[in-house]
C-alpha cells in the first residue's frame, strides 16, 4: 500500500504541474512515523498554514535506507518542480553500502533543514542503567547487545559502530538489526526485542517522557537543554555525530524552477511556525541552502564513505 | 519471468502420456531455478555483518523450484495432469493485442483512445464486433470514465488529444 | 465509565444532520475511488483528504471516516462481483465471493460482507475502547521470532487452499515466493532479481499481481474456452437478500474473523492480509459443509471480510495508545488529525480524549451509513452480472487497467499486468491454483525479514524460534494444520478433502 501511495505522488504531481505550481508532493522515503516522515509532515503543515502552497501531500516509500524511494523519485519525478523528497545523512550511507545505482548526485539538493542528535535508549525495565552498563556488556560479548535502529549503513548503524570502536570493540562485530522505519523499530525496542535502540532523539521523545524508555546517552558535543541525559563524551565514549535532514527536488529542473522551489523552502524555513515545530520536536535548525549546501553535501558524502570503510561496512 | 514461460505450442494429445505442455512447464521451472541461483551467485556486495544474508532465501527457493521441476517432469511423463480443453488461440491474441495496444498508446494517444481500443479488442475476442462500431463506443465510454475520475475525483489519468478537448 | 461518556458525546456530534450529510458525501466519494482495483483505502484517503480540510473539525473527522470506510467497502464489492480484488486485504474475499456471485448469490455475498464488516467494526471499536492497553501489550510481545511463527502458520494454513494437487499448489506458492524476491533487500539494501531494471527495484506490487492473475487471467481463460464462453451467468438465483441459512452460517465467522483480525491488526508488523488468510483457513476447517469451499461458501466471505475490518480498527490500537502509525492508512489518519493539533504519542488518549473519541464515534457512524446506503443498492449491483459476457469482460479489463494506471501511470506496470495475466491464464489451463502465487508474494518477504532479524538477534542460534510460548503455540498450530489433513486423508477421506480444496480461482 505504501508503494501505491508513492505511485499516487507521481499521478497527482502530473496534474498538479498542469494546474498550479504551488501544490507540492513530498516523498518521505521511509515508513510512516520515522524521522523523514516527521520532517515531511512538518513541512506539509507549515507550507499549508503559511499559505506558501495550496495543498501538500506526503507519501511514504520505505525500504533500504531510502534507496527504494530515491530510485522511484529519480525515475518518476524527473523535470517536475512540484515534487520534493526528504533525504538525509542516513541515505548517504545507505546508498553507499547498497551499491545503489541511484545516488544523491542525481537529485537537485535544495536545502539542509534540520539536524538531530542520536539518542541511545533501553526499555524502562532493562537491567542496563547507564552508558557504562552498556559498554560493559558490549565489551564482554559484542554479539549479545542487539541494536535496533534504521536501515543498514545509516546514521544509527554508523553511530553504533563508532561507539563500539571508541570502547575498543571490533565494529564489525556489532549486532545491528535494521528496521524499515522509526515506528517498527520503536515497537521492537518497547517490546524488549532488542537490547538497545539507537535513533534520533525526536523519535523516542514521547516514549522517554512517558517513562517507557530510558535515555542513556546522546550524541551531541555538549549537554542539550531540556534533555536529561549525559552526552556520549561525558560517559567516556568519544563519539559525537549529527544526523541532518535535507529536502531535495527532482532531477532535470531549470534554474528558474530551482530558484522557485528554493524560495518557497526558504520562506518556510524562516517562518515562525517552522521554528516552533523544530523547538517542539527537539530538532536543531541547521538551514543551509544554495552552493554552500551543495559543497557541504559533497563533503559529507566523502567523509561518510571514509567512516563506513573504517567500520567495515563498505569495502 | 515471462521469458522463461513455456510456449503455447503444446496440445493435449489423444493419448494422455507424456504431456508435452506439462514437460515444458517443468523445463520452465528448471530455468527459473537456474536463473535465481545464477543471479544470486553473481550478486556481489558486502553485507558481511548480517548472519543470514540476502542470499539464503534465493538459494533455498531455487533449490525447491528445481525439485519441483523434476517432480513436474515425472508427473508430466506419467500424464497425471488434468485434461485440458483444446486451445483456442484467436481470442487470446485479440485480448493480448488489446492490452498491448493500451500499454503502447497510453502515453501517446491518451487514456481514452488507448483504453477504447482495449475495450473493442476484448469484445472482439469474445466474438463481438465489428470493430468500426466497437472502437468508437469504447472510446466514448473511456472518455466518460476519464472525465469522472480525472476531473471529478482527482485521479490523474494520462491525457491525449481527446482529453484536451474537454 | 468515563470512556462511554466521551463516546456518547462523540455520537451526539456525529448524529447532527449536517454531519450525517458529510458522512454521506464521504462514503460516496470513498466508494467511488476505492472501488478501483489497485487503489486501496490508504490511497483513497490520501487522494480525498484535502477535501476535508475546508470543514470544521467535527465535520472533517466524519467525512474522513466516511472516505476511509467507503474505500474499504469498494474493494470488497469488486472482489465479489468482478473477481478483481481492489486491495490486498480483499484478495481472499474474491475466492468464495466471486464463486457465489456466479451462482446467482452475489446478493447474499455482498450482504454478508457489508454486515460482517459493520459487526466487526463495532466489536473491534468496543475492544479499542475497553482493552486497548492489554492488546497493545500482547502486540508488543511479538518479536521477530513470533512474527516468523505467525508467518509459518499463515503459510501452512493457506496450503489448505492449494487445491487437489500438492505438486501444483507448491509450485504456485514458489512462483509467488520467487516474485517476492524481486527488488531491494531490506536488511542489506542489495538488489535481487532486478536485472538492472529500476522499475523492479521496489519489487512487484501485490495488487498488480492480484488484478492480473484474477481479472486478466480469468478473462483470457474464459475467452479461450468454448465451454465457459457459452456458459450463462445468472445474476440472481433465489433471493437477493440473505436467507435464514445464510444468517446462521455467517454470524459465527463474523465473530471469529473479528477475533482473528483485531489483534493481528494491532501488531506493528501484522498486516490485514494475514488476518484474512487465517480467517479463511479457520472457516474452511470449521465449516459444516466444507465441500462448498472453492464453490462459493458464504463463510469464506463472512470471516475474511470481518477480519479485514477488525484489523483496520486494530491498527488504531498502537496509533492511539503508543502513537505508532503502523500502516500507511494510520499514518495518513495521523496527518489528517494533526490539523486539529492532535499530537501522536503515548499520551494521546489522556490529552485529547474528545478528538479521539469523536474519531471513534465517527468511524462507527460512517460504518453504519455505509450499511444503510449499500444494502438497498445490492440488488442493483448484482445486475451488473447480467451484462452479456463480451461487454462484461471488456468492462472488467477497462476497469482493471484503470486502477493500475490510476495508481501508477507507467507502461511498465501495464506490461507487468499483461505478463502476469498470461501467467495466470497458463496456470489455470494446467490446473494450478492461483491464490498461492499471491500468498507467496505477500508472505514470503515478510517471513524472510522476520527470520533474518530473529537469527541476527540470537546470534545465529535457531532455538530462538521456539523460545517463547507464543511462538511455540503458533508453530504447533501450523504443524496441526499440516498433520490433521494428512491423518484424515490416511483414513480414506481423501476424496472429501480433495473436493474441499477444489480449485478456487
Amino acid at each position: 500500500m505504501r508503494k501505491l501511495l508513492f505511485a499516487l505522488a507521481g499521478v497527482v504531481a502530473m496534474s498538479a504541474a498542469q494546474a498550479s505550481a504551488t501544490d507540492y508532493k513530498i516523498m518521505a522515503p521511509a515508513a510512516p512515523g520515522g524521522g523523514w516522515d516527521q520532517t515531511a509532515r512538518a513541512m506539509q503543515t507549515v507550507l499549508q498554514d503559511e499559505k506558501i502552497s495550496n495543498s501538500v501531500q506526503v507519501t511514504n516509500v520505505p525500504g533500504a535506507g531510502g534507496a527504494i524511494g530515491i530510485a522511484q523519485f529519480v525515475n518518476t519525478a524527473k523535470g517536475d518542480p512540484s515534487q520534493l523528497m526528504i533525504s538525509g545523512f542516513v541515505m548517504v550511507g545507505a546508498l553507499l553500502t547498497n551499491n545503489s545505482p541511484v545516488t544523491l548526485d542525481q537529485v537537485t539538493p535544495i536545502a539542509r533543514l534540520t539536524g538531530e542528535y542520536e539518542a541511545l535508549v533501553v526499555p524502562a525495565n532493562s537491567d542496563i542503567k547507564d552508558m557504562a552498563g552498556l559498554v560493559e556488556k558490549l565489551k564482554a560479548d559484542p554479539g549479545s547487545v542487539s541494536w535496533g535502529g534504521g536501515s543498514a549503513g545509516g546514521t544509527d548503524h554508523i553511530t553504533a559502530g563508532l561507539i563500539a570502536k571508541a570502547v575498543g570493540v571490533d565494529p564489525t562485530k556489532v549486532n545491528y538489526i535494521a528496521f524499515s522505519g522509526g515506528g517498527e523499530a520503536l515497537a521492537a525496542i518497547l517490546g524488549g526485542q532488542v537490547t538497545a535502540g539507537i535513533s534520533g532523539y525526536g523519535e523516542f521523545e514521547s516514549q522517554i517522557k512517558a517513562g517507557q524508555l530510558r535515555l542513556i546517552g546522546i550524541s551531541s558535543d555538549e549537554r542539550l537543554e531540556g534533555i536529561d541525559a549525559p552526552t556520549f563524551k561525558e560517559s567516556g565514549v568519544d563519539v559525537a555525530i549529527q544526523n541532518w535532514r535535507m529536502v531535495a527536488a527532482a532531477p532535470g529542473l531549470s534554474d528558474e524552477q530551482k530558484a522557485a522551489v528554493g524560495a518557497d523552502v526558504e520562506k518556510m524555513a524562516q517562518s515562525d511556525a517552522w521554528k516552533k515545530i523544530l523547538a517542539d520536536k527537539g530538532w536543531a535548525d541547521t538551514y543551509l541552502a544554495g552552493d554552500a549546501f551543495a559543497a557541504q553535501l559533497k563533503q559529507d558524502i566523502d567523509s561518510t564513505t571514509a567512516i563506513l570503510k573504517e567500520i567495515g561496512l563498505v569495502k | 519471468m515471462s521469458d522463461t514461460r513455456p510456449s503455447e505450442a503444446d496440445r493435449p494429445g489423444q493419448e494422455r502420456r507424456p504431456d508435452m505442455g506439462a514437460l515444458a512447464i517443468a523445463a520452465g521451472l528448471a530455468i527459473i531455478s537456474v536463473v535465481i541461483a545464477w543471479n544470486t551467485a553473481t550478486m556481489g556486495g558486502v553485507a558481511s555483518y548480517s548472519r543470514v544474508g540476502p542470499t539464503a532465501f534465493p538459494y533455498a527457493i531455487a533449490a525447491v523450484l528445481f525439485v519441483l521441476a523434476i517432480w513436474t517432469a515425472v508427473e508430466a511423463w506419467r500424464g497425471d495432469f488434468p485434461e485440458r480443453e483444446a486451445d483456442n488461440i484467436p481470442p487470446i491474441l485479440w485480448i493480448v493485442g488489446g492490452l498491448a495496444a493500451q500499454m503502447l498508446l497510453l502515453k501517446v494517444a491518451g487514456f481514452s483512445i488507448a483504453t477504447g481500443l482495449l475495450f473493442a479488442l476484448t469484445a472482439r475476442g469474445f466474438g463481438r464486433g465489428p470493430l468500426w462500431k466497437t472502437v468508437p463506443i469504447g472510446i466514448v465510454i473511456s472518455l466518460a470514465i476519464w472525465f469522472i475520475f480525472s476531473r471529478g475525483l482527482q485521479l490523474s489519468l494520462p491525457a491525449g488529444p481527446l482529453e484536451n478537448l474537454l | 465509565m468515563d470512556t462511554f461518556l466521551l463516546l456518547g458525546q462523540g455520537f451526539l456530534v456525529a448524529f447532527e444532520l449536517q454531519n450525517l450529510l458529510y458522512a454521506l458525501i464521504g462514503v460516496t466519494l470513498g466508494t467511488a475511488v476505492g472501488v478501483l482495483p489497485g487503489i486501496g483505502p490508504a490511497l483513497t484517503v490520501a487522494l480525498l483528504l484535502p477535501v476535508t480540510y475546508k470543514l470544521d473539525p467535527a465535520g472533517s473527522l466524519i467525512m474522513f471516516a466516511g472516505i476511509y470506510y467507503g474505500g474499504m467497502y469498494g474493494g470488497s464489492t469488486t472482489s465479489i462481483l468482478l473477481n478483481t480484488p481492489g486491495e490486498s486485504a480483499s484478495i481472499v474475499t474474491a475466492l468464495e465471493g466471486n464463486k457465489m456471485a456466479r451462482k446467482g448469490r452475489g446478493g447474499p455475498a455482498l450482504a454478508t460482507s457489508a454486515i460482517g464488516s459493520f459487526v466487526a467494526g463495532l466489536i473491534a471499536t468496543m475492544g479499542l475502547a475497553l482493552i486497548a492497553p492489554t492488546i497493545v501489550r500482547f502486540a508488543l510481545s511479538f518479536g521477530p521470532a513470533e512474527y516468523f511463527a505467525l508467518m509459518v502458520l499463515a503459510f501452512m494454513t493457506v496450503s489448505a487452499a492449494f487445491g487437489d494437487s500438492t505438486l501444483r499448489g507448491l509450485t504456485a506458492l514458489f512462483i509467488g515466493l520467487t516474485l517476492g524476491l524481486v527488488g531491494i533487500d531490506l536488511q542489506t539494501g542489495q538488489a535481487r532479481l532486478a536485472f538492472g531494471i529500476p522499475d523492479l527495484l521496489d519489487g512487484i506490487e501485490v495488487t498488480t499481481l492480484a488484478v492480473a492473475m484474477f481479472a486478466v487471467g480469468e478473462t483470457l481463460s474464459v475467452a479461450a474456452s468454448k465451454r465457459s464462453a457459452d456458459e450463462k451467468i445468472e445474476p440472481v438465483k433465489g433471493s437477493v437478500w440473505m436467507s435464514r441459512e445464510d444468517w446462521s452460517r455467517s454470524w459465527k465467522p463474523w465473530l471469529r474473523g473479528t477475533a482473528i483480525g483485531f489483534p493481528i491488526g494491532a501488531m506493528p508488523a501484522g498486516g490485514a492480509e494475514i488476518g484474512t488468510f487465517l480467517s479463511y483457513s479457520v472457516e474452511k476447517q470449521l465449516a459444516r459443509k466444507p465441500e462448498e469451499f472453492g464453490n462459493g461458501a458464504i463463510e469464506g466471505v463472512a470471516g475474511p471480510e470481518a477480519a479485514n475490518n477488525a484489523s483496520a480498527a486494530g491498527t488504531l490500537v498502537p496509533l492511539l495508545t503508543l502513537g505508532l502509525p503502523t500502516t500507511a492508512t494510520a499514518a495518513i489518519m495521523l496527518a489528517g488529525f494533526q490539523q486539529f493539533g492532535l499530537q501522536p504519542g503515548p499520551l494521546l488518549f489522556a490529552n485529547n480524549p474528545q478528538l479521539v473519541w469523536g474519531l471513534i464515534a465517527s468511524l462507527l457512524v460512517a460504518n453504519l451509513m455505509l450499511l444503510v446506503l449499500n444494502l438497498p443498492l445490492i440488488g442493483l449491483w448484482v445486475r451488473l452480472l447480467s451484462i452479456p459476457k463480451p461487454w462484461l469482460y471488456a468492462g472488467i479489463l477497462v476497469f482493471a487497467t484503470l486502477g493500475t494506471v490510476g495508481a501508477n501511470p507507467s507502461s511498465f506496470e501495464l506490461g507487468m499486468l499483461l505478463a502476469f495475466g498470461l501467467l495466470g491464464y497458463l496456470l489455470r489451463r494446467f490446473g494450478y491454483p492461483i491464490a498461492p502465487v499471491v500468498v507467496g508474494l505477500i508472505l514470503g518477504p515478510l517471513a524472510e525479514q522476520q527470520l533474518r532479524r530473529a537469527l541476527a538477534i540470537s546470534q545465529g542460534d535457531p532455538t530462538v524460534l521456539v523460545h517463547s510460548p507464543i511462538a511455540i503455540v503458533l508453530l504447533l498450530l501450523a504443524a496441526a494444520a499440516v498433520i490433521v489433513p494428512l491423518i484424515l486423508r490416511a483414513r480414506g477421506k481423501g476424496k472429501v478433502l480433495a473436493q474441499l480444496a477444489a480449485d478456487e480461482d
